[in-house]
């Protein structure tokens, strides 16, 4: 692992900004199927959506292509807090990486619940996902609403002393004033952005081709609104010291560097692991290569150095004279 | 997920050896690798890259290997953009492939293999045919197309009319397997009916102590399957199915392409890229 990559997230150490997103890598172990693939490669792995319930999950087809992107609706399926902690995280190789919790409830006082249970356990960090397109009780009513959202991060605050990371929705009109809700209530970080709202359909059948109707939309299609999001919500963020794991369709090296500029700490890989499992190298070395070329010393350096181009006309064109 | 799994799939550059075009926008696809070819299990697919312009792989059923000159062969049928895009991939080109992946058929006791395979679903049933013609099987192959076959077929050696299927695969001939065609269309020496009707006459040959030594393996269309599986159930016989559903990443990471499986603990939603694709009949059915 490159040196310069080593950096830290709301008091985690990590061997690199790279956190693998919560849904695409399953519980921490799935990929090790891939030869060339290892979690030791990345700085945190975000495990899979759950529930204090088991779920099955919804009906297929869960994913479809789309133009630079897919959608999905999985549904959280999951099979439940108690399983999680008793069979899933012992089996973790805490040595390789930092593991985070994706949590969902159906009330908030089921994410306080969740929350408590997981504060006894090893897990590095929680995830709260207020923002879960793809089941009723997946967290998006409380995401699109900055007050509900405070209230689920307060209490989950309240219920543990791990690192709370709140994942933001994009489908709402000032994700800056939800994020300043969130940090209000105690959130130590932000993961910006979850998938957009979409539909595909089928014109043979007139029916859309996920079972669930509509689902998230994910992978190239969505970075530039993501990477827009990450600017706003830094705006506000950078004030609390509150960092951010800037995602959403990055998929180089070079799409990770901009998201890091925007404003993002660490950025999340999901979708591209899709079209390539081994990826995460290429990004880690184009990563490391960057900072080496541009004299930073880490990671921390590159963050928010965004410099923003002046949008008022400043020469004189002489058209007024 | 179990240790052995670890480092199972590899992701290799494949390149083209050979792509031939079938009636009916069929296409035979020779990429070379010796890892997959080396590793494959009847029933085990590939997860291919078949374009820079589309975010997702697909996944396409392994047919047969050559593992002495590493190279595997791909049977496919153009239905969507992905599979558009591939069929227009030269000799030569290289793609990206992940494999092999899933549980393949698991070969038993029962020392009767009935393969039937239809459309697409022909593949995996040469697969098998490949993998038992030197053990002590004796299979019989059933490959259904409503479209002319991708292959030029030849009256059977034994000369067996199965109520005018009398044709067959040459590869499966060379083989040493018993293979006879069926389809809805009129084609020579092809039996005019479904699979599962041809499956009936088959077994309707066989004497009650060699029908308990069939086992039925299929893959095909999702209606055909269910036939199948009723078939088996009406003759009490075991029976494998391998399934296909929309796929993104093909390791069990995502949950995207599951299957509702009944288990002694009630439904459950099983992965097809890694808990199958080869599953129960029985458990789906």
């Amino acid at each position: 692992m490159h040196n310069n990559l080593k950096t830290q997230f709301c008091g985690l150490s990590l061997n690199s900004p790279i956190v693998l997103l919560s849904g695409c890598v399953g519980f921490g172990e799935e990929y090790t199927r891939i030869d060339g693939f290892s979690n030791a490669d990345v700085g945190a792995v975000c495990l899979k959506g759950i529930t204090l319930e088991p779920r099955l999950g919804n009906i297929p087809h869960r994913v479809c292509e789309t133009p630079s992107g897919m959608i999905n609706a999985i549904g959280l399926q999951n099979p439940g807090t108690h399983a999680v902690i008793n069979n899933i995280l012992p089996k973790l190789d805490k040595v390789e990486t930092r593991f985070i919790i994706n949590i969902s409830g159906s009330s908030i006082e089921e994410y306080g619940e969740i929350a408590k249970r997981f504060d006894d356990t090893d897990i590095d960090a929680i995830e709260i996902n207020i923002s879960c397109p793809n089941v009723k009780e997946g967290g998006v009513a409380f995401g699109n609403d900055p007050d509900m959202s405070y209230q689920v991060v307060e209490i989950c605050r309240k219920n543990t002393v791990k690192p709370i990371i709140t994942k933001l929705s994009p489908n709402q009109t000032n994700i800056a004033f939800s994020a300043q809700r969130c940090i209000d209530a105690g959130t130590d970080g932000l993961a910006v952005i979850n998938t957009l709202m979409g539909m595909a359909i089928d014109t043979k059948t007139k029916k859309p081709i996920i079972g669930n109707n509509q689902g998230g939309l994910s992978g190239p299609a969505i970075k530039p609104i993501a990477l827009l999001k990450v600017h706003q919500v830094y705006q506000v963020s950078k004030h609390h010291n509150v960092p951010i794991i800037g995602q959403g369709g990055i998929t180089t090296a070079n799409d990770a560097i901009e998201f890091i500029i925007a404003g993002a700490a660490t950025v999340g890989i999901g979708t591209a692991l899709f079209y390539d499992p081994l990826v995460c190298h290429k990004i880690n070395k184009g990563i490391s290569q960057y900072l080496s070329d541009n004299n930073l010393g880490g990671v921390d350096e590159l963050v928010g150095t965004l410099a923003l181009n002046s949008t008022v006309l400043t020469c004189d064109t002489g058209i007024n004279k | 997920m179990n240790k052995a799994s670890r480092h199972s799939i590899k992701v290799c550059d494949c390149q083209i050896l050979a792509h031939y075009q079938f009636e009916g926008e069929q296409y035979i696809l020779t990429l070379a690798s010796d890892m997959i070819a080396k590793a494959t299990k009847p029933g085990q697919f590939v997860h291919i890259t078949v374009s820079n312009s589309l975010a997702m792989r697909r996944p396409i059923s392994i047919m047969s290997v050559d593992t002495e000159n590493g190279t595997f062969d791909l049977l496919y049928k153009v239905v969507g953009e992905g599979t558009r895009q591939l069929s227009q991939r030269k000799v030569g080109d290289v793609l990206s492939v992940i494999g092999p992946i899933g549980n393949g058929f698991e070969l038993t006791d029962k020392k009767r293999p009935l393969l039937i395979g239809g459309g697409v679903g022909m593949p995996p049933m040469i697969a098998i045919a490949q993998q038992t013609k030197d053990l002590d099987y004796q299979s019989f192959a059933i490959l259904g197309s409503e479209v002319p076959f991708p292959f030029a077929n030849k009256l059977a050696d034994n000369n067996k009319d199965y109520q005018g299927a009398t044709r067959t695969m040459p590869e499966l001939e060379d083989w040493g397997i018993e293979c006879r065609l069926a389809s809805l269309q009129d084609f020579k020496g092809v039996f005019k009916g479904f699979v599962t009707d041809l499956a009936s006459v088959y077994l309707e040959g066989l004497t009650t102590d060699e029908r308990m030594q069939v086992e039925v393996y299929a893959c095909g269309p999702h209606p055909m399957l269910v036939a199948v599986a009723s078939l088996a159930k009406e003759y009490n016989l075991p029976c494998q199915v391998s399934l296909e559903e929309n796929m993104a990443c093909a390791v069990g990471g995502c949950a995207g392409c599951v299957v509702e499986v009944k288990t002694d603990q009630g439904i459950a939603m099983k992965r097809i890229c890694v808990d199958g694709p080869v599953f129960d009949a029985y458990q789906v059915f």
